[in-house]
């Protein structure tokens, strides 16, 4: 797997051109608050150079340097750090930088933040033998207070080439590396990879982090026909953004993965194709289509499909939105004794209404294999959220929600509070 | 050209799609037409300046709309698009972007206008910056940038700043051009100068007069324009106002004969108007940014709105 990424990253890395000989080197430098008078901008270095001479000479430098070397591509001209750099005191000149800037240690710490969760729920009726599932539950009609998670997140740029994303989980099971990997910066060809452990590629919700989430526990389908927390393990990706007027993404990946908490770890493959459509200055649609064939065995494989929509409308002058979407789960197992049973199949489907910034509300419709001891059928849930954020940083919900499964009901509900504390890289759409 | 090893993989489907993958990107690779030279801008004000610079040569583009609250743009891959084929992008900084522009800029697979890239240009390095905190920060003081404020392209000094920062790298990027950016440049600076004297005379009555503002996004323009600030409709950034803080707002007003309350057009006017109530105020409402009204096209009509709303709510 490993010599995979390094063959790839140097085939990538080859072609790519030499530094530019004209450096674009003429940030201005902060002046005073004084008006200024525009002065006349210096000629920049090598204008006279054509792109076309450039280019000649990138080639002949390329074979000089001869192809057995993969020749890095040059590291961005290290300017200030946008907005990280300490600022000069209101209004003021810089202060002389005798011995050298005292946040030089401060500049290079990377961003960490820190996303807790805790919750309080009430379940009128017996979940792991009724609807065995993972997530947030009390035993038969007794409330139960629980810390659910801490999510620390440690995300950094690692060098001119790459950043690095870390996400490790403390929770009641211990502690997990959620998420670790890096992300290329400067592959040619609109091509990225992740390499290292990361949530698969497969489906729109498996790939976000609960902290995310319009409603507090993942949908019912995902549990029992992807993975029962997230399908995700260590491998490499790669991701390809396809040269059109809309946003079609292409990722394909290879994976050990572990699904089920009974599965043995075997190597996994993973496609997913996705793609957003502008309908109009408010509404996003986002499409997606995703395929996995993990390896049970000799001879045998475990087959997942999936089909995901995810519709947006936000009037862009309002910070209110509507939000709809949904995900279908396909199943097969081929070849592994006693489980095939054909295709199994689930979906979820929910609409958000985040009324204003301090106010939101769900509804959610599921539909998934039953997993109680003595039943056989579909499971069917009806759920409902009413989320406060007191601010951007913290949010509070009330999830109510009510379950039918082999005739017999069930009411949960669910309040949950979650509050994010340092520097969080910002989610994907 | 990019040769693909997918040795070492072995499986059937994933192989055959890697080997599709590299032949399509191969298709792709020269990506960068010699058209146009590209400018992708935040917002629609540094779309302004730079469409000054850039006239005849460049073709500029902003990523968010004038209506929108800048802090709060989704982060729609739709936008990823087009930071995938910018030349330049030019970005306020300051962290007012950070909620939306990084997973952006990663999406775009473009390495150059990463953070301190050379086709990345971030305005703030270009402007002495204001309202710097000093002392510790945390979120207790609410959602504060805590670099500094980010809304300075109210002070016309600032804006032939970060348009003379685009003039530069344009200059630098695209060899071919510079004479015209410069010229241009030039051209925008001496209207600017002309235009900056006639808004200064118009605010001339309102030089050292109070005002309240909804949030801190006037700074540089007091900075500029001599007119005082005397607080703000929130009382911390990003936090709604509680009844004692506008009470408490409605005095100052009265004590220190505050005539006005300017509001950008994105935000909520409720508290603004509980306040122009009890105080006997003007509640002024201001377009957030160019594009943010019908008719406000350019960066000199954006702040001709702006300097005469404000001139006249200050009477």
């Amino acid at each position: 797997m490993r010599s995979l990424v390094v063959a790839a990253l140097v085939a990538a890395a080859a072609p790519l051109p030499a530094p530019a000989q004209q450096a674009g080197g003429s940030a201005p430098a902060p002046s005073s608050s004084t008006p200024p008078t525009p002065a006349p901008p210096k000629a920049p270095m090598g204008s006279g150079q054509s792109d076309a001479e450039r280019k000649k000479l990138e080639e002949q430098i390329t074979r000089e340097l001869g192809a057995a070397g993969a020749q890095p591509q040059a590291p961005a001209q290290p300017g200030t750090q946008p907005g990280a750099a300490p600022a000069a005191p209101g209004g003021g000149q810089p202060a002389a930088a005798t011995g050298g800037s005292p946040f030089a240690r401060l500049l290079l710490i990377p961003d960490i933040s820190a996303i807790g969760s805790a919750a309080g729920a009430y379940d009128s009726y017996d979940v792991p033998s009724r609807s065995p599932r993972a997530g947030l539950y009390s035993p038969p009609s007794r409330p139960e207070f629980s810390l659910e998670e801490l999510e620390l997140g440690i995300q950094a740029v690692v060098d001119p080439y790459v950043r690095a994303d870390v996400f490790i989980s403390f929770s009641a099971e211990g502690v997990d590396v959620e998420e670790a990997y890096v992300t290329t910066l400067s592959l040619p060809a609109s091509l990225q990879i992740r390499a290292g452990k990361f949530f698969s590629p497969f489906g729109r919700q498996n790939q976000q982090h609960p902290h995310i989430w319009d409603f507090v526990d993942a949908p019912l389908a995902r549990n029992r026909l992807l993975a029962d927390e997230t399908l995700s393990g260590p491998g490499v990706e790669l991701g390809w953004l396809a040269p059109l007027p809309w946003f079609a993404e292409l990722k394909v990946a290879a994976q050990t993965t572990v699904p089920m908490a009974a599965d043995s770890p075997e190597p996994t493959a993973v496609a997913r194709l996705l793609q957003y459509f502008s309908l109009s200055d408010a509404t996003t649609l986002g499409v997606g289509l995703s395929g996995a064939r993990r390896r049970e065995g000799a001879g045998a494989f475990r087959d997942l499909g999936g089909a995901d929509a995810y519709l947006r409308i936000r009037p862009l002058n309002t910070r209110a939105y509507l939000a709809l979407q949904g995900e279908v789960y396909l199943r097969r197992f081929r070849g592994v004794e006693g489980l095939d049973a054909g295709t199994e199949h689930g979906w979820w489907t929910q609409a958000f209404w985040r009324m204003n910034p301090y106010w939101g509300y769900g509804v959610r419709y599921e539909e998934a294999p039953a997993a109680a001891v003595d039943v056989t059928g579909t499971e069917r849930r009806i759920g409902a959220v009413v989320t406060w954020f007191p601010s951007e940083f913290l949010r509070l919900r009330l999830q109510p929600s009510y379950d039918r499964v082999g005739g017999r009901d069930g009411f949960e509900a669910l309040v949950h509070l979650e509050f994010g504390i340092g520097a969080h890289g910002a989610h994907p759409y | 050209m990019t040769s693909c090893r997918i040795d070492g993989i072995r499986h059937g489907r994933g192989a055959g799609t890697l080997a599709l993958l590299c032949i399509a990107a191969a298709l792709a690779l020269p990506a960068r037409a010699a058209a146009a030279f590209k400018v992708v801008t935040t917002t629609e004000g540094l779309a302004a300046l730079a469409s000054e610079v850039g006239k005849g040569r460049a073709q500029v583009e902003s990523l968010s709309r004038g209506v929108q609250d800048p802090h709060f743009v989704d982060a729609n891959p739709m936008l990823a698009v087009k930071l995938r084929n910018a030349d330049l992008l030019v970005d306020v900084g300051l962290e007012l972007e950070i909620g939306w522009l990084p997973p952006l800029v990663n999406q775009s697979r473009n390495p150059d206008i990463q953070p301190s890239g050379k086709r990345r240009l971030t305005a703030a390095t270009a402007i002495s910056v204001l309202d710097v905190p000093r002392g510790p920060v945390d979120r207790s003081l609410g959602d504060l940038h805590p670099a500094g404020n980010p809304h300075f392209l109210t002070d016309p000094r600032r804006a032939l700043q970060v348009a003379t920062a685009i003039a530069d790298r344009l200059a630098a990027l695209d060899p071919g051009g510079a004479q015209a950016y410069r010229a241009n440049l030039a051209e925008f600076g001496k209207r600017l100068e002309a235009d900056a004297a006639r808004w200064q005379g118009q605010l001339a009555p309102a030089k050292g007069k109070k005002v309240f503002t909804q949030h801190r996004t006037l700074t540089y323009f007091f900075d500029w324009s001599g007119i005082d600030s005397a607080g703000e409709i929130e009382p911390r950034p990003g936090v709604p106002a509680p009844p004692s803080h506008l009470a408490e707002l409605v005095q100052v007003a009265q004590r220190e004969g505050v005539k006005a309350v300017l509001v950008e057009d994105y935000y909520d006017t409720k508290s603004a108007e509980v306040v122009v109530r009890h105080a006997g105020a003007k509640l002024v409402q201001l377009p957030g940014d160019v594009g943010a009204e019908p008719g406000v096209t350019t960066y000199e009509k954006y702040m001709d709105a702006v300097v005469s709303r404000v001139a006249k709510g200050v009477q």
